[in-house]
């Protein structure tokens, strides 16, 4: 039996001539945490919306737990717990009576409520907060209760728009651990954000969707590999004076498809290349051989950021 | 600083200019030139005569005169009283204030903008009132120019009321209740001592006068030729009092502003909020809140809407300790009114009585109805807190019902404060128990009215701002319009036409059912609950199918 929970097969969304999605294809198995990439109006909302019932799609479909997204609303909303990125305060209302509510609207019953609100509140350590007014909170606590609210009718799926936006690095981490606590007890999340290595550090998978179509899906590892096939290297030199030397000698060795780019005020050398190691360490022996002051040279790591801004810039 | 560096205030061009860009300006601006030119065109007389001594001209007039006045009163403050608070809501106060420009420029800045869009508002009906005077019987300086300077008068102390009240405010949907309740009491609470109580003497006596220059009510019917009814009931103001009492209060309105509207009036922390265990209660905070808004609250029951329990906890003023001490004031009010007719302190009737209790009822219900009602839907939206209830299993009926159940138990509650009254009144005069179940059932019908119709308007409305004051314009528009036609009874208007439109207006039908002066003539039972409700009904369609609009999937 497959153990994808969330799935999408050609989802397409038109508003009139406007295509907002078109042909997505994602699956996220349990347990895993998804993170879905995309620049503004690149469609990422109009995903989230079609997958918690606001939204019908134009074409395709989308199941959460094998249940139909536009043509079973009313239980994709039990399934799912989503937070928007727009807190949804109350004026006069303590943070108890405001989960108290949503409780009660998702159908909890009032002997059940208590005991889960406490759980809920626990888990996103939020408890201290409990008799304060929503509106009163600062931004990072507002996330957390966000967080909580979602949580409280116990869904299989969490779909959170942007829960890191705003935050200082301290709650940033915070928010990073309980994405990453509520992932181990078997939920699948699903997670927007523009701080990319945020992301990168908690997503099993990724997807990246720029101008309403799908760029990238899979690991951070299998995205990184497909849009960034080609390595950067790092040369770094004992003295600026020997700079040009180094031009010299790489200019005989690199090919067209390797441009070098080097920096005096910081010693350095780079080109991106899909050499293997040992033809690397043949460009390595020939610098040696020309008696160059090498004292550094290495890969430079890529990161989800550039994985990004090689699509993003393709548009 | 001259007149054209006046006319230069950034502030003053961006708020006048953003104004009149709102096709809802250019509407009501239109609505009041429809109305006063269709006035005289009806009166205008068929023979091509100039009569010196009309009185067809002043009765013509007279209804003009009072159709502007209400539109000023309606839709003046509306502005002024958002101003304010909505730009510290929204953050450019700060910004605003953090700038070179002193805060009297700002201020001066919003208070013209707001007088010159009224300024607007009555030039466009002066080609109505200039043909009351083509027609003889008024004349420029007794009339024409007093009424204009009554306008301006208005215009500015209205404006600095809806600009000091939104300096103190919290929240758009308080400033909006406060200024309008303010209002309220200046123009009509304000000559009600000089009436309820009669001939008053010494330092009462001028007290009262006094306060009878706050209302433009008496100015208005002296240059209108019904000074005699002031008279009769004791007023002996006029418009020159009126309008040094603007000039007055307009400049201590302005003042008290300028006091608050100071960058340090954003410094102020957040309530964190304080709860209230109930072993940790006063006996003296039990008895001044009765149900303490701090004390700790239990869950939502089962049997209970969750999205009204939600409406009652999260706004101020519908929390239910202020619901009890407004029923407690409106209990004794009634009470002492009847006692008062009872013991013979005044010469009044049963009927009047009653009359006064109608009114303080629809007063009460068009003060706080359009406040509450309007921000149902457009403040959840607004909060981001409708896309929240949209993922939920919750069902859009009972996401309405609860809604409007919240703000008609709320007005329903403060029509019960009255019934101690009309009880009273049914034991002094056992014949009018009849009567007094059916003014009952005309303000149940008024409030289930003033319910749906404010949360029609809200549903439509993008901000709660905008809901709040088109809610308080259409109930007016149905509620006071009505009676300024009814005011203009013989002249212009005919009595089968006047019946018609008091047929629209719930509180008429109350007033025709204790046959109140100048309503003795009127049948309005049971044709105007008929209408009312089927105003509801349609109120309640209209409402139903906007929000299975709002809420199904895009």
């Amino acid at each position: 039996m497959s153990d994808t929970v969330v799935e999408t097969t050609n989802l397409t969304k038109s508003y009139g001539d406007f295509t907002a999605l078109s042909d997505l294809s994602i699956h996220v198995n349990r347990g895993q945490i998804l993170g879905f990439i995309g620049p503004n109006g690149a469609g990422k909302t109009t995903t989230i919306k079609i997958l918690v019932g606001l939204s019908k799609p134009t074409s395709g479909s989308a199941t959460i737990a094998g249940v139909d997204c536009s043509q079973n609303a009313s239980k994709i909303k039990r399934l799912v717990g989503y937070m928007p990125d727009k807190f949804g305060s109350y004026d006069n209302m303590r943070v108890h009576e405001y989960l108290d509510f949503f409780g009660a609207i998702f159908g909890i019953p009032a002997s059940q409520r208590k005991a889960r609100i406490q759980e809920v509140m626990e888990t996103t350590s939020t408890t201290y907060m409990q008799d304060r007014y929503v509106e009163s909170l600062s931004h990072g606590m507002q996330q957390r209760v966000g967080i909580a609210r979602t949580l409280l009718h116990d869904p299989e799926v969490l779909i959170l728009d942007e829960p890191a936006n705003g935050l200082d690095p301290k709650a940033r981490i915070e928010m990073r651990q309980l994405l990453l606590q509520l992932a181990a007890r078997g939920k699948t999340l699903i997670v927007t954000s523009h701080i990319l290595p945020e992301l990168a550090r908690i997503c099993n998978v990724v997807a990246i969707v720029t101008a309403g179509k799908l760029r990238a899906f899979g690991t951070v590892d299998e995205v990184m590999s497909s849009l960034c096939p080609q390595r950067s290297y790092e040369i770094q030199l004992a003295s600026a004076s020997h700079i040009a030397q180094a031009e010299k000698v790489l200019g005989q060795l690199l090919l067209d498809s390797e441009p070098l780019t080097s920096s005096p005020a910081e010693l350095t050398l780079r080109f991106p290349t899909v050499r293997t190691e040992p033809e690397l360490a043949e460009l390595l022996n020939q610098l040696v051989a020309a008696k160059l002051p090498v004292t550094q040279f290495r890969e430079l790591t890529s990161d989800l950021e550039d994985a990004f801004l090689s699509v993003a810039g393709k548009d | 600083m001259n007149s054209l560096s006046l006319l230069k205030n950034p502030i003053l061009q961006r708020e006048l200019i953003g104004r009149l860009r709102s096709p809802k300006a250019l509407i009501a601006i239109a609505l009041v030139a429809i109305v006063s030119c269709t006035l005289v065109l009806m009166r205008w007389p068929r023979e091509a005569t100039i009569d010196l001594v009309s009185q067809g001209s002043i009765q013509v007039f007279r209804p003009v005169a009072y159709a502007i006045a209400i539109a000023i009163m309606m839709l003046t403050p509306a502005f002024p009283a958002t101003a304010i608070v909505s730009e510290r809501r929204k953050g450019t106060l700060v910004l605003m204030l953090n700038s070179p420009t002193p805060p009297w420029v700002i201020y001066i800045g919003k208070l013209l903008a707001n007088v010159l869009l009224s300024v607007l508002l009555f030039s466009v009906s002066l080609p109505a009132i200039f043909a009351c005077y083509a027609m003889g019987g008024i004349s420029i300086a007794g009339n024409i120019i007093p009424l204009v300077l009554i306008f301006l008068g208005m215009a500015f102390q209205y404006s600095a009321l809806g600009l000091w009240v939104s300096s103190r405010s919290q929240s758009i949907d308080a400033s909006l209740r406060w200024t309008y309740g303010i209002l309220l009491g200046l123009v009509v609470l304000s000559i009600g001592p000089t009436v309820l109580v009669g001939k008053l003497s010494g330092l009462k006596a001028w007290i009262a006068q006094a306060m009878t220059t706050l209302s433009p009510i008496p100015a208005l019917q002296q240059i209108t030729g019904a000074q005699g009814q002031s008279q009769s009931i004791g007023i002996a103001t006029g418009w020159v009092e009126f309008l040094i009492m603007c000039a007055v209060s307009t400049l201590g309105f302005a003042l008290a502003t300028l006091y608050k509207l100071q960058p340090t009036m954003m410094d102020r922390s957040r309530d964190a909020g304080k709860v209230i265990e109930a072993k940790q209660s006063s006996w003296l905070r039990r008895f001044s809140y009765l149900v303490d808004p701090n004390r700790r609250k239990s869950g939502i029951p089962f049997w209970l809407n969750p999205v009204m329990v939600k409406e009652f906890r999260t706004r101020k003023f519908g929390r239910l300790h202020w619901l009890l001490r407004l029923i407690a004031g409106g209990a004794i009010v009634s009470i002492l009114l009847t006692v008062v007719a009872a013991t013979g302190t005044v010469n009044w009737g049963v009927d009047r009585i009653a009359s006064s209790m109608v009114i303080m009822q629809i007063g009460f219900l068009l003060l706080l109805g359009p406040s509450l009602g309007a921000n149902l839907i457009a403040s959840e939206v607004e909060s981001g807190g409708w896309q929240l209830m949209r993922a939920s299993p919750i069902s859009p009926w009972r996401i309405l019902s609860g809604k409007l159940l919240s703000t008609f138990l709320t007005l329903l509650l403060l029509l019960m404060a009255t019934l101690p009254g009309y009880v009273m009144m049914s034991y002094i005069q056992p014949a009018i128990g009849g009567q007094v179940s059916n003014v009952i059932v005309s303000l149940l019908i008024a409030t289930a009215m003033v319910t749906i119709l404010s949360a029609c308007v809200s549903a439509y409305s993008k901000t709660s701002a905008a809901a709040t004051a088109a809610s308080y314009a259409v109930l007016l528009v149905l509620f006071a319009g009505t009676l300024l036609i009814w005011l203009g009874r013989g002249n212009p208007f005919g009595p089968v036409f006047v019946e018609r439109a008091l047929l629209l207006n719930p509180a008429a039908t109350a007033l025709a059912e204790m046959k109140a002066p100048g309503f003795e003539t009127f049948q309005l039972t049971p044709n105007g609950w008929y209408v009312g409700l089927s105003i509801c009904a349609a109120g309640l369609v209209i409402l139903v199918l906007r929000i299975a609009r709002l809420t199904r999937p895009e």
